[in-house]
């Protein structure tokens, strides 16, 4: 807020420093680790560092048959189109949860969890089987969907918790002064829960990026999406190609974080004035 | 009467969602565990409790611990955030905390393999700097590995929802506090932390439950014995083919996380009463 | 004009399906199996039968990789889906044995050429089940014990000199136990056959009888012991990122991986392997066409030109040091001696005659598992 008040303040630099260092090691160390991997021709024991430099992994990966840009695109489609799905079916359902009575509160809150609470190696084989026989295979609505049921619990327990945590009488304010039900929820109750909404359409939007399993069932052959590349070099110790599409991912999302940042911010300090 | 109505019209897109794309398959699969070659009977129970006692001990062991830390890491986050006093620094934490947010889980496994190892990158950084000899160095890829990959993964996530939650409270009894003489730590503890404790409990439980769910970390960083129940599940399906016992952990695993939810959501039931 | 343009439209419509037909092609395994596809032998097919498209779908590395195209089979029989949507498969030998029981595939191999040049057993009978005519072996691997020469010059030649060697070099061996892949279950496979105290040959060939299993105690309380002395790898890739680290000296591993790993730069090129006797499994992995198949036509092509000897001797065995999967001296005379003699470089043709096994049975497989699970803790 205000800068130093004496030359002391400096000092104070000195266990920042060092906080903030430690932190930043644990924090890029691996980070680095990986993006030395992208790059690495070869890299062993006892070397603290690569041997020999090189792209050939990048070439590998961006190879026209690799399907690395056909992958990055659909995995974009699916996790913006996650998104918006998983917000309209949240916002109603976190407003209602947080704000209205109803019965079962607490089953229907747990009902969203189960997706993320039961390991899913065994169900996907029957959502594979339900989407084939509805023909939803292999469609991008049909990885979309998928992807929401694992995206909604963040969603809708996010939604809720930023819902209730709204003043009420801010609420009842705007309708005292003659604002109806629905504008009240678009100009008072929804901006204000708009942080929570935006921190978890990142979560949403990571999950949907992340997700390999449902992807696999529901997505492969015709629709792939990048987890699926980065599964097998991954879990096969591939490092390069597994470090290279780690990257890929990672672009997308930090692009996405800046976009809804701005978005938030430029909405919270419009509102500073009132 | 029609309050209720209405709040169930909002919930049942979402809910149908659930219930059709997740629920009902779950249920199909799930009830293999209750089927021991066609009848009804508990043999996979049995067999689970015989076999991985342990590793059910294990995994709630681990999950508790690392949620814990993730809660504390996660307050500091956000407290300083809220309360840091020079923008520098506020600023310089805020680009730094967030970034393994972003990090697919597959490849923390890998990384943190290659960053914790004994002759990984982390020890090798100590020792050139001369803060460790190469006969201390020791490997990190066991239970401890798990451990500091789910903290290092879910931190950001759990500081994002609380950081955020602690810059929209009313700064105006922190400020009063502050002129009273408070210290920084107990105004985070005794009127920040309780302002946004359903926003850290919330985003604890959903760092929980993925957790629970997550199986390349355990594959990846420590697949000995004991394990992680989701390494359990992986091996009797692949090696086996054996669907009950594997559903059979399932259910114990969505028995755990459900359970801690299930209690947070009586408390915060009374307190809206 | 206008309308023969339209005309000339309509024509290459109406050909179009007929030509540019896609051929689906799933794999398990790691990354160069992925490779080899995208890389080699989806190019090659191409050229082969221009107008054709193959795009690989890789499902992951070791049985979790095979286990999800038996599920993605087992969903689309349970939909009673009328065209299947992968033409060719590429699964671990375990999981043939299923597929054919629950009759998902096609038996094709009389169809094509090439299948007279296979000759090894493992085609006949994958682990207990009889699959001949359904599977084409794509290549065989083995395991083996690899090491670092600096660490150990004299490498041992037999499970007890190896149990030998761990226990008076403490956490210097490694494996990855039994849930993090194939190369840790093949490890305590030839642990048994070689201290199980039963007949090695009946758990590679049956039958299954109940009290061959109770034979084992003696050897899993040996093994138990060996493990406390042992260091535990995360997975087949944790072993060899640990090997090549120089935080163990020796351990199991899949010798295709070994190689890949040194082609990769990952591993030092001064690594070694070792098969001890009496023995460690290797399996094939096996092309399986789906009876539902959409391209079954094509599926053949495919299979037939990939086991070419041609085929297998420039992408298997020049391009990507696999064993053949067909009959060795057919690919050995595609080549020259130097590039043959790659493969057998650490480990002789003599020694794989010799020492590589087959995997027991699968209720014998499974009955060592749960009995690792339950002894080894």
């Amino acid at each position: 807020m205000t800068g130093p008040r004496n030359p002391l303040a400096a000092l104070w630099w000195v266990p920042r420093g060092i906080i903030f260092g430690l932190m930043a090691f644990f924090i890029f160390g691996p980070l680095f680790n990986m993006l030395l991997w992208t790059v690495a021709e070869k890299w062993y024991f006892p070397y603290s560092f690569p041997l020999e430099y090189g792209f050939s992994s990048w070439a590998k990966v961006f190879a026209p048959r690799g399907g690395a840009v056909e992958s990055l695109v659909n995995s974009l489609i699916v996790a913006l189109l996650t998104v918006v799905v998983s917000l309209a079916l949240a916002i109603p359902a976190g407003y209602a949860l947080a704000r209205l009575k109803l019965p079962l509160r607490s089953v229907i809150l747990l009902a969203f969890l189960i997706p993320q609470a039961f390991p899913n190696l065994t169900v996907y084989v029957n959502i594979a089987r339900i989407f084939y026989e509805i023909g939803l295979n292999g469609t991008i609505p049909g990885v979309v969907l998928v992807h929401v049921s694992h995206g909604l619990v963040y969603a809708v327990w996010i939604a809720t918790a930023a819902f209730s945590a709204i003043d009420v009488e801010l609420e009842q304010a705007a309708r005292n002064i003659g604002a109806g039900p629905l504008r009240t929820f678009r100009d008072v109750t929804l901006p204000l829960a708009a942080p929570g909404l935006m921190a978890s359409a990142i979560f949403v939007f990571l999950e949907s990026l992340d997700e390999f399993t449902g992807s696999y069932f529901v997505g492969a052959p015709d629709v792939n999406m990048l987890p699926l590349l980065l599964y097998t070099a991954g879990a096969g110790g591939n490092y390069q190609i597994a470090s290279i599409t780690a990257l890929l991912l990672l672009v997308p999302s930090l692009v996405f974080m800046l976009m809804v940042e701005r978005f938030l911010k430029a909405d919270v300090l419009s509102r500073v004035g009132h | 009467m029609s309050r209720r109505l209405l709040g169930l019209a909002l919930v049942f897109p979402a809910l149908a969602v659930i219930a059709s794309l997740f629920i009902l398959p779950l249920i199909m699969s799930a009830v293999g565990a209750f089927q021991v070659e066609g009848a009804f009977g508990w043999g996979n129970f049995i067999k689970t409790f015989d076999l991985y006692t342990k590793d059910i001990l294990f995994t709630v062991v681990i999950i508790v611990l690392s949620t814990v830390l993730i809660g504390i890491a996660s307050i500091a986050i956000g407290g300083y955030l809220t309360l840091g006093e020079h923008p520098v620094a506020v600023a310089i934490l805020r680009w730094l905390y967030r970034w393994p947010m972003f990090i697919p889980f597959i490849v923390v496994g890998q990384i943190l393999r290659t960053f914790l190892a004994k002759n990984g990158m982390m020890n090798n950084t100590f020792v050139s700097l001369g803060l460790m000899t190469p006969l201390d160095a020791q490997s990190f890829l066991d239970w401890r590995g798990i451990v500091i990959a789910f903290v290092w993964k879910q931190t950001p996530f759990v500081a994002l929802l609380v950081a955020g939650a602690m810059a929209s409270i009313n700064r105006d009894t922190i400020e009063a506090a502050r002129n009273l003489g408070a210290s920084k730590l107990r105004v985070l503890l005794e009127i920040v932390v309780p302002q946004v404790a359903v926003t850290l409990t919330v985003g604890l439980i959903l760092s929980f439950v993925t957790m629970m769910s997550v199986l390349s970390v355990p594959l990846m960083i420590n697949a000995q014995s004991p394990t992680m129940l989701t390494a359990d599940i992986a091996f009797r399906v692949n090696s086996y083919g054996d669907y009950g016992v594997a559903n059979a952990l399932g259910l114990i695993s969505l028995v755990l996380a459900s359970s801690v939810a299930w209690i947070y959501l009586r408390i915060s039931l009374k307190e809206r009463a | 004009m206008k309308r023969m343009s339209y005309a000339a439209f309509a024509a290459v419509f109406a050909v179009l399906p007929a030509h540019a037909a896609e051929l689906t092609v799933a794999t398990a395994g790691d990354q160069n199996m992925v490779d080899y596809i995208n890389q080699y032998l989806g190019p090659l097919f191409e050229k082969t039968y221009p107008g054709n498209t193959v795009r690989a779908v890789g499902t992951g590395p070791g049985d979790a990789g095979s286990q999800k195209i038996l599920e993605r089979f087992d969903a689309q029989a349970a939909a009673k889906s009328e065209k299947w949507d992968v033409d060719v498969a590429v699964v671990h030998e375990k999981f043939v044995g299923p597929m054919v029981t629950k009759n998902y595939l096609d038996k094709y191999r009389g169809d094509i050429e090439t299948g007279k040049l296979v000759t090894r057993n493992n085609a006949k009978m994958a682990l207990g089940t009889n699959v001949e005519g359904y599977v084409m072996p794509m290549f065989n691997s083995q395991t083996a014990i690899a090491y670092n020469p600096a660490l150990v010059p004299n490498p041992p030649k037999s499970y007890s000199e190896l149990a030998a060697w761990a226990k008076a070099h403490p956490k210097q061996f490694g494996y990855n136990g039994i849930k993090g892949g194939a190369s840790g279950v093949s490890f305590v496979m030839g642990w048994i056959y070689a201290f199980g105290g039963g007949d090695a040959n009946t758990l590679m060939n049956g039958p299954f009888k109940e009290e061959e299993t109770k034979k084992w105690d003696a050897a899993f309380k040996s093994l138990a012991d060996f493990t406390t002395n042992a260091t535990l790898t995360p997975g087949n890739a944790g072993t060899l990122d640990l090997l090549s680290r120089g935080e163990i000296a020796m351990g199991p591993v899949w010798v295709d991986m070994f190689y890949s790993w040194q082609a990769n730069g990952q591993l030092p090129p001064t690594m070694k392997l070792v098969l001890p006797a009496p023995g460690m499994p290797g399996q094939p992995m096996h092309y399986v066409v789906p009876e539902k198949a959409a391209q079954k036509d094509l599926a053949e092509k495919f299979i037939a030109l990939a086991t070419s000897p041609k085929v297998q001797a420039e992408g298997i065995v020049k391009r990507f040091n696999w064993y053949p999967g067909i009959d060795a001296d057919k690919v050995k005379a595609e080549l020259d001696d130097a590039t043959w003699n790659k493969l057998f470089v650490d480990i002789s043709p003599a020694d794989l005659a010799a020492k590589g096994k087959p995997f027991p049975i699968a209720p014998y497989n499974n009955a060592i598992l749960e009995a690792y699970e339950k002894s080894v803790k």
